[in-house]
């Protein structure tokens, strides 16, 4: 192990910072229970398996003291609230536990008027990272086990929460494998790039895991299920796989958080963050955009102005 | 009686059947993931951990073309899939929950239709099974009446001795067929210590029980409180090696064309959605208990067999960590409480 592994595990391994984390959710989550300000709480409940945690959907204080943050509280809890998923606002105001990426999807959402503000509660958690999907979770956080998309988090400490818990250390610089491994796919040939994609989408079985977890994938009718006439082929073969994957990460380009849920539960290991950063850099370059954690009324793909760029139009 | 095979000749099995036409089909290592692939040569195999995917696929792929049609001068052709151009197929190095699923799926293959695309794959096939010494905290097949030695299914059945080789166990005809083409490659006399079997996370579960409760309780609370938070996707499904549930699509155009099967999951919502726009499991709670009830009691209703192998893919793989070993065992306690 080296010198940094061994700054992050102690940095963020230290139990007592998510027995403190742990200790200020379930205390919040019990006052606001029981002063009914909230009708439930979204949090993150211990799994059976080692190094495991499950979303609940927590409504008593008794259960609130069930409550957990470690590095196994991977899901974004957002995706929840969409009335195209769970629909739990339906029953009144929720809180929410929510990390600085999950952050960025629920303010996302409120910019989108598919979550209002005053709706909901926000908890955030100072967070140093979490598992990568194949990671040993028998031990704590290292450089070996935390996620990639946590290795170049800009939201570690997120701004403009309800609440916010959890003081971290100062954590220490990892090497960026994500935006490496974007280089180095820029750095090829289209052909060659293409070949990659290829060889990823021909892996698509098409359980539309990415699709579910995604909390921008609210669409009531999404093209996938569309069947009279088909929009895209529904088998799972390498037209309709690829034009199911670009379509998404088109219609992401401007929204996505980059909470990278959607890689982390493909069980193809597809790496689909990448598509999605790859738009996100094309936004930052074309509109100067950044999906970030506090609300924006229009996306920069839903607003028109009179100056826009116009100049692709040929 | 039993019989000795080193890995090497293990791998050299592999390469004769390959070159004798065989699609020999074992545990593959692809990019970071392990599949059941073709395997072109013995050295491809792995048997270090359990396929990412079932083995189903063999007798029910992801996706196949059933016929393809063709309209020419104002008339439309039709034709059929040459099933008889199916290979024969050894499936080798398949954990007791692998190998024992299409045993369970021949049942429901050829109940009311004979789906002759699974049943003519499954004509063509042997199996060589391999106990399983890579559990892990997801596995429960010892709750489900199956356990990490377990031949059911399996043509012939191999068990990793310590140093290297296996014990090699003729199961069926078919099995001692296969040994006896290749008689060279096996030695007699399979003394030796068996490397240490899967442990299992979870005690046993009372299967008949557990369907007795689902007897009674297609409404209970609990299909609530367990299914809150499925977001409804198909990867328990889809990885599972019991779930089979399909759905046929035409892809084409007016004038040509193939119709596709490929695989469908309960948990999607529009699975039941009828054409006149009402959906009879409308919530997802409906969806989850049916998951349950398909393997625990419709299908022992039927064909008197439990459609789960315990092999923990849907525990590993769920998004939202919704776990079947933990469902059972408190559906087991339910029902022991009456």
């Amino acid at each position: 192990m080296n010198a940094k592994a061994e700054k992050i595990r102690v940095a963020s391994i230290d139990p007592s910072y998510y027995q403190a984390v742990t200790d200020a959710i379930r205390t919040e989550a019990v006052k606001l229970l029981s002063e009914e300000a909230v009708v439930a709480v979204v949090g993150y409940l211990p799994g059976r398996r080692t190094g495991t945690a499950v979303p609940g959907l927590v409504t008593t204080p008794e259960q609130a003291q069930q409550l957990i943050f470690s590095p196994a509280c991977v899901n974004n809890l957002s995706l929840y609230l969409t009335k195209a998923k769970k629909g739990v606002l339906k029953k009144g105001k929720v809180a929410i536990i929510a990390k600085g990426c999950d952050l960025r999807a629920l303010a996302g959402l409120m910019g989108e008027s598919q979550v209002k503000k005053e709706d909901i509660y926000t908890i955030g958690i100072a967070c140093a990272g979490v598992f990568g999907a194949d990671s040993n979770r028998s031990g704590g956080l290292s450089e070996a086990s935390i996620a990639r998309k946590c290795r170049e988090c800009t939201v570690h400490q997120p701004e403009g929460t309800d609440l916010l818990v959890g003081t971290l250390p100062e954590l220490p610089q990892l090497t960026p494998l994500e935006a490496e491994e974007l280089a180095r796919l820029e750095a090829l040939s289209p052909e060659e790039r293409w070949a990659f994609w290829k060889e990823q989408f021909a892996k698509c079985i098409r359980c539309l895991a990415c699709r579910q977890v995604c909390p921008f994938c609210y669409c009531e009718q999404c093209l996938c299920d569309k069947n009279r006439p088909q929009a895209l082929e529904s088998s799972p073969r390498p037209a309709g796989n690829t034009a199911w994957h670009i379509v998404r990460a088109m219609h992401l380009a401007g929204r996505c958080g980059g909470c990278a849920e959607c890689e982390r539960v493909c069980p193809m290991d597809i790496p689909l963050n990448l598509l999605n950063r790859r738009m996100a850099m094309e936004l930052k370059e074309l509109y100067d955009y950044e999906a970030s954690t506090v609300p924006q009324e229009k996306g920069p793909l839903t607003r028109y102005q009179e100056d826009d760029d116009q100049s692709f139009i040929k | 009686m039993s019989l000795l095979i080193t890995e090497t000749n293990l791998r050299s099995l592999v390469d004769a059947l390959v070159k004798d036409a065989t699609l020999v089909v074992g545990p593959k290592l692809s990019g970071s993931v392990v599949l059941y692939q073709p395997l072109a040569a013995g050295d491809d195999l792995t048997l270090d951990e359990l396929p990412r995917r079932s083995a189903k696929e063999l007798y029910f792929p992801v996706c196949e073309d059933i016929l393809t049609y063709k309209r020419e001068n104002g008339k439309l052709e039709v034709r059929d899939i040459d099933r008889s151009r199916f290979p024969e197929t050894v499936l080798i190095g398949a954990p007791p929950c692998d190998a024992g699923s299409p045993s369970i799926l021949d049942a429901v293959f050829s109940w009311d239709y004979n789906d002759e695309f699974y049943l003519e794959r499954r004509r063509k096939s042997t199996i060589m099974g391999i106990a399983c010494t890579k559990g892990d905290d997801a596995c429960f097949c010892t709750a489900v009446g199956l356990a990490p030695d377990a031949k059911g299914g399996s043509d012939l059945f191999l068990t990793p001795l310590v140093g290297g080789s296996f014990r090699c166990e003729p199961v069926t005809e078919k099995g001692q067929a296969l040994i006896d083409k290749h008689a060279g490659l096996f030695s007699e006399g399979a003394a030796g210590e068996a490397v240490a079997f899967a442990d299992q996370s979870t005690g046993k579960l009372d299967l008949p029980k557990i369907k007795e409760w689902l007897n009674g309780h297609f409404e209970d609370p609990l299909w609530e409180s367990i299914a809150d938070i499925c977001v409804g996707c198909g990867a328990c499904a889809f990885i599972c090696p019991a779930c089979h549930c399909f759905d046929i699509n035409d892809e084409g155009n007016p004038d040509s064309g193939t119709r596709r099967k490929h695989w469908d999951a309960c948990g999607f919502s529009k699975f039941t959605n009828h054409a006149s726009g009402h959906n009879p499991r409308d919530i997802q709670n409906k969806r989850y208990r049916n998951r349950i009830m398909h393997k625990f009691k419709y299908y022992d209703d039927k064909f008197g067999k439990t459609l789960c192998t315990g092999c923990g893919r849907c525990i590993r793989a769920c998004p939202v960590g919704i776990d079947i070993a933990e469902i059972l065992d408190t559906i087991n306690k339910k029902a022991e409480q009456g």
